[in-house]
């Protein structure tokens, strides 16, 4: 009877020390392992998408009036400097660049 | 305004000018109204009297066709040009952001008025060559700046 108590003893203590480095094991991991691919993932060199995504002002999430107003703004702007280009047409002024996000 | 400030009369003595203005057809549009779509018959060329014009292109976006204004034009300035080149068709869509009045100029009354006064319709050809080439050099521009970039892109 003693042996059976002490070895239920033992056993939950044992249980309480898996908890415990369970526990401490999933708080330490919790978000930045959830972060860690994805930032990997960002961090990676690609000779497509990254290019891509680069253009795109927004995430797919972002409103359609939204994306239409940096559109027309990004053509303005691409206007503007296609006529400076005209009234002094030098290689520098043709591909000067502008504030748009989506020429950088 | 006095539409013998138009681009496309520039030259024009002012009895042409006149002369040819009076066969024009005034159109009020209210904001938000069209004023041609693209793909349509180009039977007339439109003058901004007051107001605006906003020119746009369908573009895809979100599974969705949308407009988008690629360019505009102010009191003063010729729309539909189409309506004098050939194959008459709008290749933009234009539409009115606010109440605005154009002039309505049908090509069969500007074809009949350069045949009887030639001297006239050599200087709105050469005008509207002129705002046409401008187009041109501008887009061109544009078009040369973009491949800058994917080349750019491309090597990184």
């Amino acid at each position: 009877m003693e042996l059976l108590l002490m070895g239920l003893c033992i056993s939950l203590l044992g249980l309480a020390v898996s908890a415990a480095a369970f526990g401490a094991a999933t708080r330490s991991a919790g978000p930045a392992a959830v972060d860690a691919p994805a930032s990997a993932v960002s961090a990676a060199p690609s000779k497509f998408f990254l290019d891509a995504e680069a253009r795109r002002p927004a995430p797919a999430q972002t409103p359609a009036e939204v994306l239409l107003i940096q559109l027309e703004q990004h053509i303005r702007l691409e206007q503007a400097a296609a006529e400076g280009f005209l009234e002094r047409p030098t290689a520098e002024s043709l591909h000067g660049a502008t504030s748009s996000r989506w020429a950088n | 305004m006095t539409t013998p400030d138009t681009d496309l009369l520039a030259g024009l003595s002012a009895q042409d000018a006149t002369d040819l203005l009076a066969r024009g057809r005034r159109q009020r549009l209210e904001a938000g109204a069209s004023l041609f779509q693209l793909g349509t018959v180009a039977a007339a060329i439109y003058l901004v009297e007051r107001g605006r014009i906003r020119l746009t292109l369908p573009i895809h976006l979100g599974g969705r066709s949308e407009e988008v204004a690629v360019e505009e034009r102010l009191p003063g300035q010729l729309v539909g040009w189409s309506g004098l080149v050939p194959p008459h068709r709008f290749t933009l869509s234009a539409s009115a952001p606010l109440e605005t009045d154009v002039l309505e100029l049908a090509r069969v009354d500007l074809e009949q008025f350069f045949g009887a006064r030639p001297g006239a319709g050599y200087r709105v050809c050469r005008n509207l060559a002129t705002i046409v080439g401008q187009r041109l050099q501008v887009v061109q521009a544009m078009w040369l700046r973009e491949m800058q970039r994917g080349l750019q892109r491309q090597n990184g």
